[in-house]
């Protein structure tokens, strides 16, 4: 165990003195995320709202001026269905519907004695991008309270629908697929340096020691998951902090995958180490692995947007399946697949990857 | 030199890779205590048949026993109780000699404190620096004293000097010196031929995998050959023709102005080049009689040189 320690710190400690290192696997991941951030952000000061208006009555048209007047507040009018659908893909933050009969409800209720139930209006946000929904929230609650006048029943009340979108620019769709992809990278690379070591003649020098391998082993897979876990950190803290993102589920779950998904690419980063023949073959072998990962892995494009050919593939690949399941925990994303089916997938993944290894990887 | 008392044993030990026949039948033991050398040129098989002692190649046929352990049976039992460096060392670049040192203690139960291997090894300038920054010499020093953390029995060193500038390499025939002294049975390879006569209390000469002679260097010498070299400043009146027929003398060589003449018989060649001089009135200056060396002990044994 005392080995097993010493080698854990000894690895950090090179890691730690690696400038190259350092930067691939801390600041590039952070770089990655604070550009896309301030790209998000750029575009998003202002609430783009959908105005749907199927009742066309003096009351709505009345209603949408409310809305227009408001500082900040874009309204786009459109059908349900088109304004659906650029809310699906970001362009809209929220879509405003006026059911059909708004307008005579709006009579009927604020008639003199009147008991007939408020109009309605319904509210579109996508509760996983929890501060723009409370955003859009808080507007529409606002406009209404003006509309009402404290009036009692009140005239008009939102119906809040919930719209589960894939927002490509959000920020709360970028932090997990970065997340997948960084970790995707810190596994697949621990492959060059066991393959360095081994052509440096290091793994024979320990081999001569009492060291064991699973020692050796152990110590790798330590500092890797403990890198896995100030990556997390970094990205997820500055998604929060500096950009809004809202965590919606638990944090332990969170840690589990992170764990999860870097076992699962160390493994891969493994079966590398044991079919590569020289440090340049495992660098080649890396690029070659890594490139279709996070392209068709759904990190940059949302996979039911891809060419069916494509999302055949994608389904193949495991940060497809690690992306997914972060997605879904932390920022209650759609789901491609069950969690369950994610994580059954990384875990039979990394048994394999680490039963092929263990059969095939040469020590000297 | 055979018993209770030696430590390595090697007994008809085969390793072939692929086509290649890289130890070929080799047999040997080391006494308790022993410096000794495995002497050959690249590729004679050497590396193999130490790594093969230390656990890190299994041999095809034969058997290997290292303090009485058998190689192949109790590789780990073995590794805790051996000091190994391999020819190449470039061992964690980015951390200090204290931290690499500190790093292989916590490998073995028994060790070496770390700051008396430093002052042994005469490390202590570079305690606090990266092995990257160290110098070869300085490197190879860090090698032996990993291999001797765990305080060990039996040290293999796998050409400690090679590639080193003639001081550094005189300054490690020191250290492996006092480690014989400590009483540390010590077993390297080199193809340095000065090396293993300085070093070694017994060697082994091998090619091709095989060991082509076996024994102390004074009695591999005189077992080959009983010719000596007489050498002397070169006489401008003297031409090889004279030289050659002078009684005793088989051959005749030039080696930058110096003349060398072969010899059986030494009284007699020796007594005839001092009269052929007196007959042109001169002396030869810095007259010398040189016994056969291991260079021309290999020559004889493969019918080419060490280097070639």
């Amino acid at each position: 165990m005392h080995a097993l320690l010493a080698l854990t710190v000894a690895n950090i400690r090179s890691f730690r003195r690696d400038r190259a290192a350092l930067f691939w696997t801390l600041a590039f991941p952070l770089i990655f995320v604070v550009l896309f951030g301030l790209i998000f952000q750029g575009g998003s000061q202002k609430l783009r709202f959908g105005w749907v208006d199927d009742d066309r009555s003096a009351a709505s048209v009345a209603l949408r001026a409310s809305f227009a007047g408001v500082a900040g507040i874009v309204l786009t009018d459109a059908s349900h269905d088109s304004a659906l659908a650029d809310m699906h893909t970001g362009k809209l933050s929220a879509v405003l519907e006026v059911p059909l009969g708004y307008g005579a409800r709006v009579a009927a209720a604020s008639s003199v004695g009147g008991s007939a139930q408020p109009a309605t209006i319904t509210v579109y946000t996508d509760p996983s991008q929890a501060s723009t929904s409370g955003l859009v929230l808080q507007v529409v609650s606002g406009v209404l309270g003006a509309v009402n006048l404290g009036g009692r029943p009140p005239l008009v009340e939102p119906v809040v629908a919930s719209v589960q979108t894939q927002d490509l620019n959000g920020i709360s769709y970028l932090v997990p697929s970065i997340l997948g992809m960084a970790l995707m990278q810190l596994g697949v690379f621990a492959a060059i340096p066991l393959v360095a070591d081994r052509e440096k003649h290091i793994l024979k020098r320990l081999s001569a020691t009492p060291l064991r391998r699973w020692q050796l082993v152990g110590s790798n897979v330590l500092m890797r998951l403990l890198i896995a876990i100030v990556q997390t950190i970094i990205i997820v803290g500055v998604g929060s902090w500096v950009f809004g993102l809202e965590i919606a589920g638990s944090l332990v779950i969170v840690g589990g995958l992170v764990i999860l998904g870097a076992l699962a690419f160390i493994s891969l980063g493994y079966v590398i180490a044991s079919f590569a023949p020289s440090e340049d073959a495992a660098n080649g072998m890396t690029s070659i692995v890594q490139f279709p990962l996070m392209f068709l892995s759904g990190t940059f494009f949302v996979i039911d947007q891809m060419p069916a050919p494509l999302q055949l593939v994608a389904r193949f690949l495991p940060l497809t399946y690690l992306s997914d399941a972060l997605r879904q925990v932390m920022v209650n994303g759609a789901a491609f697949s069950p969690l369950w089916v994610c994580v059954a997938v990384l875990v039979g993944w990394t048994a394999v990857c680490f039963g092929i290894s263990a059969r095939f990887f040469r020590w000297q | 030199m055979v018993g209770p008392a030696s430590v390595i044993r090697a007994l008809d030990v085969h390793k072939t890779y692929g086509e290649i026949q890289a130890v070929n039948g080799v047999t040997f033991e080391v006494a308790r205590g022993e410096v000794f050398g495995l002497l050959g040129p690249n590729g004679a098989g050497k590396t193999t048949t130490v790594e093969m002692l230390e656990g890190l190649r299994r041999p095809d046929s034969g058997r290997l026993e290292v303090l009485g352990i058998d190689v192949a049976r109790d590789p780990d039992a073995l590794k805790q109780r051996i000091g190994i460096t391999l020819q190449t060392a470039d061992l964690y670049p980015k951390l200090t000699v204290v931290e690499v040192l500190d790093l292989f203690r916590s490998f073995y139960r028994h060790t070496v404190p770390t700051d008396r291997l430093i002052e042994a090894l005469g490390l202590g300038e570079r305690r606090l620096a990266q092995t990257r920054q160290l110098s070869g010499g300085q490197r190879q020093r860090l090698g032996i004293a990993l291999a001797l953390v765990n305080d060990p029995e039996v040290l293999f060193l796998d050409e400690p000097t090679t590639g080193l500038d003639p001081a550094a390499r005189r300054s490690l025939w020191d250290l492996i010196t006092g480690l014989r002294a400590q009483g540390k049975t010590v077993l390297l390879t080199t193809h340095y031929l000065e090396e293993a006569e300085i070093l070694c209390d017994r060697l082994a000469i091998m090619d091709h995998g095989r060991i082509i002679a076996l024994g102390t260097v004074d009695a591999l010498v005189d077992s080959r050959s009983t010719e000596r070299t007489i050498r002397f400043d070169r006489i401008p009146g003297l031409v090889d023709g004279t030289l050659a027929a002078l009684p005793g003398v088989s051959r005749v060589a030039h080696d930058d102005g110096i003349t060398l003449l072969y010899t059986r018989d030494v009284p007699a060649a020796v007594g005839a080049l001092l009269a052929a001089a007196a007959a042109l009135g001169v002396e030869p200056d810095n007259l010398g009689i040189r016994r056969p060396s291991l260079e021309d002990v290999f020559l004889d044994l493969t019918g080419r040189a060490l280097r070639d």
